[in-house]
């Protein structure tokens, strides 16, 4: 698969020359290949959402080299509408962005923005609004305010959905979300993947998702790249992972309680290295069959 | 760009001034402030200046760091420096057109913009070398007299210190506004006037919107936790005056006898001693 971002030594120092100077990345590299679903882990505060902001050009690297589809976005002279097109950044509770007085005046904000025409736009963001799961009919000539706080948020990430990126990242999408609502969004970003096959690079703190959905798993810490491989490559390393402030996701912690308590009772654990609930599921039921239990 | 804005600011440091009572230095920025309308020639300034720029020199906060409070308001001293350059009237010399520069402009411009400098570092000392939470017990502190008048010092002291407070959660607010509606596409920065007017409506809108969130929430947390205003409050830091402030209260003292008596005295008794020597 071609590589879409590669990133280079990329450093970025907050208020350099500063008494508050604080280094928010420090020497950063790892690429991303088209298509890939990348998940971006690390406590609160390890430089996560700043290293996303350098993705799409927002914020300029004090150091290093950002390219994205080969171009380097840190060469001066570099049309930062280019790379925004390109690389879709939907921040952390994206429903305080809205502003129009109707949903689709502000889902097209975007696309006008890339110069398209209004009937452009319009076919776009009804394609996106459709995509994040509502119904455009019923739905454009409302305020984006008066709707409830999962749809605002489908709303707003169908405002950045109608620029049509090639790479859409997302900003702990489900953050402040009731179950339901996290699913929904979840799955909606599944399928605006399947069908559009764009790269996903979310930033996420809930461990299963991670687990269930990534292909790659990059971990920061303290501005750090302290962890870059598979969920099963990066779940293997647990003891790592808790000194970094982060946590298994629950089926794997499970699995790996319900092995040692087997073993302290002499008996044979079960195999380890489930992640998501349906591998544990299967991890257990595959282990009561061994024994003789079922 | 938001982030340039140093009034509100506070530099973490130990310096003489850093430790001064609060009381004292709001006092004395005022003084300086009024010193600053009573001066009226070349050495006046001068001597203004240099104190400040001792001031400052005590404080340990770097100049850049003073400096860059004047950015924003640049526009605003060259309209006043160009304004009155020409519309003093006076002693001719230059003309174009309609256009006039005279000697008496020149000189009311050059004093202004001076002065509106001035007024601006010297406040921005008072908020960098104070925190925002001692700068307002101070302002409550000093209003408490005129309570019995029906002055309002604590609720007015409070309101200050929620402003000042919100002051970076607001930038915080516009710049991640900002940064979201630039992912989509929008150009804060290129086109006339008229152009950037309409831009700003993207970042106003949620902005106000996240204001009266944030003050809701705020006043929803204070009344869940019994805030009723001044009455019988006692604070955990009393502020206590000490060798230090006197001796500040001093300096002051003498700053502002200085500029008075070389404003306004020393030109009614030159030509006497003048006339002596």
């Amino acid at each position: 698969m071609p590589i879409v971002i590669e990133v280079k030594n990329l450093t970025h120092i907050y208020g350099a020359g500063m008494p508050f100077e604080t280094v928010a990345l420090d020497d950063i590299s790892f690429s991303i290949e088209t298509g890939e679903f990348v998940a971006l882990i690390g406590h609160t505060g390890s430089g996560k959402s700043t290293l996303i902001q350098h993705l799409n050009g927002l914020l300029p690297p004090s150091s290093g080299k950002i390219f994205v589809e080969d171009r380097d976005i840190t060469e001066k002279g570099v049309r930062m509408w280019d790379i925004r097109r390109k690389i879709g950044l939907v921040f952390q509770y994206p429903e305080y962005q809205l502003f129009e007085e109707t949903v689709a005046k502000d889902v097209m904000f975007g696309p006008k923005n890339l110069g398209l025409s209004e009937e452009e736009a319009e076919e776009r963001a009804r394609a996106a609004v459709e995509l994040v799961g509502l119904p455009w009919d019923e739905i454009r000539e409302r305020s984006p305010f008066a709707l409830s706080g999962g749809q605002r948020r489908r709303v707003a990430i169908a405002g950045v959905i109608a620029m049509e990126p090639a790479v859409l990242i997302l900003d702990e999408p489900t953050a402040g979300l009731d179950p339901k609502a996290h699913s929904d969004i979840l799955h909606m970003v599944e399928t605006i993947r399947a069908e559009r096959g764009i790269t996903i690079i979310l930033v996420s703190h809930n461990m299963e998702d991670v687990a269930r959905l990534a292909d790659k798993v990059l971990v920061m810490d303290s501005g750090r790249l302290a962890m870059c491989g598979t969920p099963a490559e990066v779940f293997s390393r647990a003891e790592e992972l808790s000194e970094l402030g982060l946590s298994l996701p629950a089926p794997a912690e499970f699995m790996n309680r319900l092995a040692a308590a087997a073993a302290e009772r002499g008996m044979e654990p079960p195999q380890c290295g489930a992640l998501t609930a349906d591998q544990a599921e299967e991890a257990v039921l595959a282990w009561l069959r061994e024994t003789g239990r079922l | 760009m938001l982030r340039d804005i140093t009034l509100g600011q506070y530099y973490p440091g130990e310096s003489w001034i850093h430790r001064l009572d609060p009381r004292v230095k709001i006092l004395g920025t005022f003084v300086y402030l009024i010193s600053l309308f009573l001066v009226k020639d070349f050495w006046g300034f001068l001597f203004s200046v240099i104190c400040l720029g001792v001031c400052i020199k005590v404080s340990r906060v770097p100049l850049k760091f003073m400096l860059r409070g004047l950015k924003p308001i640049f526009f605003i001293i060259l309209f006043t420096f160009v304004i009155n350059m020409f519309m003093t009237r006076g002693t001719t010399l230059w003309e174009l057109g309609f256009l006039k520069i005279t000697r008496e402009g020149l000189y009311n411009a050059f004093f202004m913009a001076a002065r509106l400098i001035l007024l601006i570092i010297g406040s921005s000392l008072l908020t960098l070398t104070t925190k925002p939470i001692s700068l307002t017990d101070g302002v409550e502190k000093l209003l408490s007299p005129l309570r019995r008048f029906g002055v309002p010092a604590h609720e007015l002291a409070m309101m200050m210190t929620i402003a000042l407070r919100f002051i970076p959660t607001l930038l915080e607010e516009t710049d991640k506004i900002m940064k979201a509606q630039m992912a989509r596409g929008a150009d804060f920065e290129s086109g006339n006037l008229f152009h950037r007017a309409k831009s700003l409506i993207p970042l106003l809108v949620p902005l106000f919107i996240s204001a009266f969130r944030i003050a809701t929430d705020l006043a929803m947390a204070m009344e869940a936790r019994c805030y009723r205003g001044g009455d019988q409050r006692t604070r955990m830091h009393g502020m206590r005056l000490g060798g230090r402030d006197a001796a500040a209260g001093t300096l002051l003292t003498l700053y502002l006898a200085a500029i008075v008596f070389q404003a306004y005295a020393w030109p009614l008794i030159a030509p006497v001693v003048r006339q002596a020597v």
